[in-house]
């Protein structure tokens, strides 16, 4: 392998990760307060990528198309755990993952119910599609861009959890959820305010993902999600900071994996889950997590 | 089928019934089945045929996946790669050699699977010994969690098995498949080995080994303290429900004659996850209920997919309608009647007795 | 050798001194009360004992092997009950079958013979069902053998998890806070309760407990726990005296009213 295919890789690893860990970081924060893998936060990924292209087709601009796609989905997001968990919070766990895995296929499918079955063309706006050469490399400048957008929307958050009042209260429930509640502070709107967090993130993740894979159909959120979703345990889930480095490592390792061994690149989305796996072997709390005492 | 009794005393408001009379009624009841049976398999349609197949493996399916997650509590969310493996087994065990040079063309399949030949019998037996000896390979990794990270594990565990169905292809054909298989499964099999399940899994979470399992269930560390290993119940449970699973798989690949990747993708367990739920999860009864109502219902949702042709104007068919149906029934009823349709109980002929003669009773005086 | 006994146990939380150089010895027969104020590692103790939790350090001396490394269940098959602080039935299950449970592990069968129904097992299964409706009626709970666990009332609830503790068999018995919660009469009857095990079924006894009067009362021997470390032990005369446990006590704001 050239050093130019080399790099080209290490690119393209980090620009996927990148997207991973845009995905994972909402995993990880309705994990982190719920106990709860929603299923269906992947499935998000697909209705940002439908919103942007309706918006874009109605607008014509990107910019008002995609805030405006994120800001659905945001509110899809919020719509979900007021629809499919928000009536669990009492019940038993095994019943809310049921539900996210519902909620999950429902959406799939409702979605091909409306908008068929038959992939359709992400229009790529050219802001992103142009292609710039460094150094012998060519690379479309939205794999460079997607890094930089992750590590801005991540700073974002990272801002808003750590210094902002609902982002203290936002912590403190996932420390300790019953104590949280009993203080007085209401537990649905800051649960309302992470799906809504976690579900833009994703959404941004969502079409950015739908412009490097530019086939948006109703399954396409399933193997992002999966692989966010196994990003955030890989960074010790709960972790924002956890779910950044792990989807940057997943990314980065299943696209350098399948370079250097190319007879595993039918194998790699099964790559990912031995990953998890072994992970989970060895080292349960993942890279960042913790070590809980009972 | 169980000897579980309801609620203190109520048991003896009517007269119990002996062991020996509940022999009897069993009996009867499977002298009934297999009488309905024979009649299906004489003057049945092929339809209905198809639909009463359908619906007794799903039977199976369903009720040893609700010995793992019911019974023992735990979201195990990898069965289709249980029945993955039965299908793959069996059907490479009853196709002929010259068939199987036929389907094989791009990759060749391995020596001795090449060779070989099986009796169906033999290749269902295979099918749930691979079935089960893939839960024991997996077993470690799988009890090391609890709760959603062992959801995520099987989870994980399905889909390396629907990935190596695809790319495994000097053993599975990969995308192409297998086709042209005898045509073996048929009423009785199905049923037999339906009824089988039912009764062997029932008369285990009736022992001792079910009692431990539902001690896990209800409290692990409280089972601990009675000195039960968590990790052996657990095994057990999930070791049969591959076996019976494999076994299902084997029959589904003999009535559909062909073997796909796509049939073994994680839509199948979502469906055994309806079914359980639906039926009451932890509730064999309810299982077996809930297979049956998905077998049918799902053959009539069928036409809201298919279009319709009136004559003047065709309806064209909604792909995808069945599945949305289908998770919103799941959710509503996680959501609004999280136990199902018999929560924990099973089926018990005292209570079928008490039911009937209270309904007798309101029929008999107006 | 003791009967019991555990020397020099460390357990250590991430730094945290849980329990620290704790030893004790129980003889067999003995009624011993473990008493200390909150947080002061007396769970983490029970915890250590039967191997929900391994030392960090020492050992535990039990039918002439060191346990301290043992799993749960296999301190519980070596003849170790216990019962918890917070009451942890198996809710949905009847009385009865809570019982049976305990009989799991003792149990010679297979699953194969139990799911053809051989006669083999049915028997065991029913000689399991014959041994714990005698528990439950010696424990006064024949009555509500076939009613749910989760239904009883909380002095129903602490009789069955001793009735279920005892049904391992065991030579030692570990009760964690057994009167928490109960009236002043059903604390009575607790009392006697334990005797009777004790004297009946030739149990040793080990037992927390906040309630003073009911230690004082009822047991032999205490031993004081503060801060993971013993600070006192002695009969309940002596304990009552003893200046560094009321100080253990005042400090941590306890009034021992007893």
């Amino acid at each position: 392998m050239t050093t130019t295919i080399f790099l080209q890789q290490l690119v393209n690893g980090i620009s996927v990760g990148s997207l991973y860990a845009l995905v994972a970081i909402g995993y990880t924060m309705v994990y982190g307060i719920l106990r709860l893998i929603n299923f269906a936060h992947g499935d998000l990924l697909m209705v940002a990528a439908y919103a942007a292209i309706f918006g874009i087709g109605i607008f014509s601009n990107p910019w008002i198309a995609f805030p405006l796609a994120i800001l659905i989905t945001g509110c899809i997001g919020v719509l979900l755990d007021r629809a499919a968990y928000r009536p669990l919070r009492n019940a038993p766990r095994i019943s809310l993952l049921i539900s996210a895995i519902g909620a999950s296929f429902l959406l799939e499918n409702l979605f091909l119910v409306i908008f068929g079955g038959v992939p359709r063309p992400f229009p790529r706006p050219d802001f992103f599609a142009r292609v710039i050469e460094i150094g012998g490399l060519r690379i479309q400048v939205l794999t460079i861009y997607a890094p930089l957008i992750t590590i801005l929307l991540v700073l974002g958050l990272l801002y808003i959890v750590y210094w902002t009042k609902a982002g203290k209260a936002m912590r403190a429930a996932s420390r300790d959820f019953e104590t949280t509640r009993l203080m007085g502070i209401n537990l649905d709107r800051i649960i309302a305010l992470t799906f809504l967090l976690g579900s833009c993130l994703a959404a941004a993740g969502g079409i950015m993902w739908a412009m490097k894979y530019p086939q948006v159909n109703p399954f396409m959120g399933i193997f992002p999600g999966i692989k966010a979703f196994i990003a955030a345990v890989l960074g010790g889930i709960g972790n924002i900071t956890g779910a950044v480095i792990g989807g940057f490592l997943l990314g980065l390792g299943e696209i350098m994996i399948v370079a250097l061994m190319p007879e595993l690149a039918q194998y790699r989305d099964a790559l990912a889950f031995v990953i998890l796996i072994l992970v989970l072997l060895f080292r349960p709390t993942g890279i960042m997590g913790e070590t809980t005492v009972e | 089928m169980s000897d579980f009794r309801g609620p203190a005393g109520a048991a003896q408001i009517q007269g119990n019934l002996t062991d020996r009379q509940k022999t009897m009624l069993n009996a009867a009841a499977l002298l009934c089945v297999l009488g309905i049976l024979a009649l299906f398999n004489q003057y049945g349609s092929e339809y209905h045929v198809r639909i009463l197949n359908n619906m007794a493996i799903f039977v199976t399916l369903a009720v040893s996946y609700n010995l793992v997650n019911g019974v023992c509590g735990i979201l195990h969310l990898g069965p289709n790669a249980f029945v993955a493996i039965g299908a793959y087994t069996s059907a490479l065990l009853t196709m002929s050699p010259a068939e199987k040079q036929l389907n094989f063309i791009i990759n060749q399949l391995i020596w001795p699977l090449s060779v070989v030949q099986a009796p169906f019998a033999l290749s269902l037996v295979a099918a749930g010994v691979m079935a089960a000896l893939f839960a024991f390979m997996i077993s470690f990794p799988v009890f090391r969690v609890r709760g959603d990270y062992l959801a995520i594990v099987t989870f994980g565990f399905g889909e390396v098995v629907r990935v190596l169905c695809n790319a495994a292809q000097s053993l599975t054909n990969g995308p192409l498949g297998l086709k042209n298989l005898e045509p073996y499964t048929n009423l009785w099999w199905s049923w037999g080995i339906a009824i089988l399940t039912i009764v062997s899994i029932t008369k285990l979470i009736n022992s001792s080994y079910g009692r431990a399992m539902k001690a896990i269930r209800e409290d692990e560390t409280a089972a601990r303290a009675m000195g039960i290993d968590p990790f052996r119940p657990l095994l057990l449970a999930f070791l049969i429900s591959a076996f019976f699973s494999g076994i299902a798989g084997g029959l589904l690949v003999h009535l559909i004659t062909t073997v796909s990747p796509t049939l073994f993708i994680f839509t199948l367990t979502f469906n055994l996850l309806i079914i359980i739920v639906v039926g009451g999860l932890g509730s064999t009864t309810g299982a077996v209920v809930g297979a049956m109502l998905f077998a049918w219902g799902g053959e009539a949702l069928r036409i809201v997919e298919n279009p319709v042709d009136l004559g003047i104007i065709v309806i064209p068919g909604i792909p995808g309608m069945r599945m949305v149906v289908f998770s919103l029934i799941l959710m509503l009823v996680i959501i609004f009647a999280g136990h199902g349709i018999f929560g924990r109980r099973e089926f018990n002929w005292e209570q079928l007795a008490r039911f009937l003669s209270r309904g007798g009773k309101r029929v008999g005086s107006p | 050798m003791s009967f019991f006994e555990m020397r020099h146990v460390i357990v250590q939380f991430g730094g945290l001194c849980a329990v620290c150089d704790f030893s004790i010895a129980l003889g067999a027969g003995e009624l011993v009360g473990l008493i200390g104020p909150n947080g002061a590692g007396k769970t983490t103790v029970f915890n250590t004992i039967t191997g929900f939790i391994t030392p960090t350090e020492g050992d535990i001396f039990w039918q002439g092997q060191n346990i301290a490394a043992f799993p749960a269940h296999r301190v519980t098959a070596s003849g170790i009950a216990r019962t918890f602080q917070n009451i942890r039935l198996f809710g949905d299950m009847s009385v009865l079958e809570n019982v049976m449970v305990s009989f799991h592990f003792s149990m010679e069968s297979n699953f194969l013979l139990a799911m053809t129904g051989s006669s083999k097992h049915r028997g065991l299964e029913a000689e399991i069902r014959e041994k714990s409706r005698r528990h439950l009626d010696e424990l006064g709970l024949g009555h509500l053998a076939s009613e749910k666990a989760s239904t009883l009332a909380y002095g129903q609830q602490r009789r069955l998890e001793i009735a279920r503790a005892l049904a391992t068999g065991p030579k030692l018995l570990l009760l964690d806070e057994p009167a928490a919660g109960m009236n002043p009469i059903e604390t009575i009857e607790l009392a006697a309760l334990i005797r009777l095990i004790r004297d009946q079924y030739g149990v040793t006894v080990f037992l927390i407990e906040h309630d003073m009067k009911f230690v004082m009362g009822l047991c032999e021997r205490i031993k004081v726990l503060d801060y993971g470390k013993s600070i006192a032990e002695g009969t309940p005369a002596e304990i009552q005296k003893d200046i560094k446990v009321i100080k253990a006590y005042l400090g941590s704001g306890y009034h021992a009213g007893g």
